[in-house]
C-alpha cells in the first residue's frame, strides 16, 4: 500500500516541469495522465503510489524502486495493469511473483493504491 | 573560501534540512533511508539535484543505495576530488 500527497507532486510538477516525471513514468503512463490542459496531478498521484504499492509487495533490500520497469498501463476496462519489466521482472522472479495487481483510489488531496502479488504456481507446491 | 567538494556536499545537506525543517543539522554518518530523509518519491528529486550539483550523470538503475545513504558516502561517491 501507498499513499501520495497531490501537495508533494503539484510542487515537483511546479519546481521541475513535466520532463522531470519522465525519471518515473513511461511515455505511455504519462499520456494516461494527460489532459487537455496538461498533466493531471492526482492521475500523476495515483500512477506514482501505485508503482510504489508494487514494489514493496517485491521485497527487495537495498535496491531502489526501479520507476520505469514497473509500468502501470490502464486496461480498456478502466483498471490499472502492472506491467514489470528489466530489473522489476528479475525482482519478481527471485521472489516467486508472477503478476502484481493493483488497486488505486483518490480523493482532493491524496492518492492511494493497494498492490498484492500473484505467486508462481511452482513456488507453492 | 570553500572548496567546491565542501560547497557541493553543504548544497545536498541544505537540500535535505528545507525538507525537513524539524532537524537543524546532519550528522555525516546518519542513514538517511532509515530516518526517512530520503524516500522513494523525494529519491528521484535528489538525484537530480545530485546530478546538477556534481555536474555528473547518475544512472538511477545501477545507482546503490549505499552510496546515497548518509552525507559521508554522498561526499566520496559524488564528490571526491577527482584527478584530471
Amino acid at each position: 500500500m501507498d499513499i501520495v500527497s497531490v501537495t508533494r507532486v503539484r510542487r515537483l510538477l511546479d519546481e521541475h516541469g513535466e520532463d522531470f516525471f519522465t525519471r518515473m513514468l513511461v511515455p505511455s503512463e504519462l499520456a494516461d495522465c494527460r489532459t487537455s490542459t496538461g498533466l493531471d496531478v492526482l492521475s500523476l498521484c495515483g500512477r506514482i503510489a501505485a508503482k510504489e504499492a508494487a514494489f514493496k509487495t517485491l521485497r527487495v533490500r537495498n535496491r531502489f524502486l526501479p520507476w520505469l520497469d514497473i509500468v502501470v498501463q490502464r486496461a480498456d476496462g478502466g483498471w490499472p495493469l502492472v506491467d514489470l519489466r528489466g530489473a522489476a521482472g528479475r525482482m519478481a522472479a527471485a521472489s516467486g511473483i508472477a503478476q502484481i495487481t493493483v488497486s488505486i483510489s483518490h480523493d482532493v488531496d491524496y492518492a492511494v493504491a493497494v498492490a498484492a502479488p500473484i505467486l508462481t504456481e511452482h513456488r507453492n507446491s | 573560501m570553500t572548496s567546491p567538494i565542501a560547497d557541493g556536499i553543504d548544497q545536498v545537506k541544505a537540500w535535505i534540512v528545507k525538507r525537513h525543517p524539524d532537524r537543524e543539522d546532519i550528522a555525516g554518518d546518519l542513514d538517511l533511508i532509515e530516518n526517512r530523509l530520503i524516500d522513494s518519491l523525494s529519491f528521484v528529486e535528489f538525484v537530480f539535484l545530485l546530478e546538477q550539483v556534481s555536474g555528473r550523470s547518475i544512472d538511477m538503475d545501477t545507482l546503490e543505495v549505499d552510496s546515497i545513504r548518509t552525507l559521508d558516502a554522498i561526499e566520496r561517491h559524488f564528490f571526491a576530488a577527482r584527478v584530471s
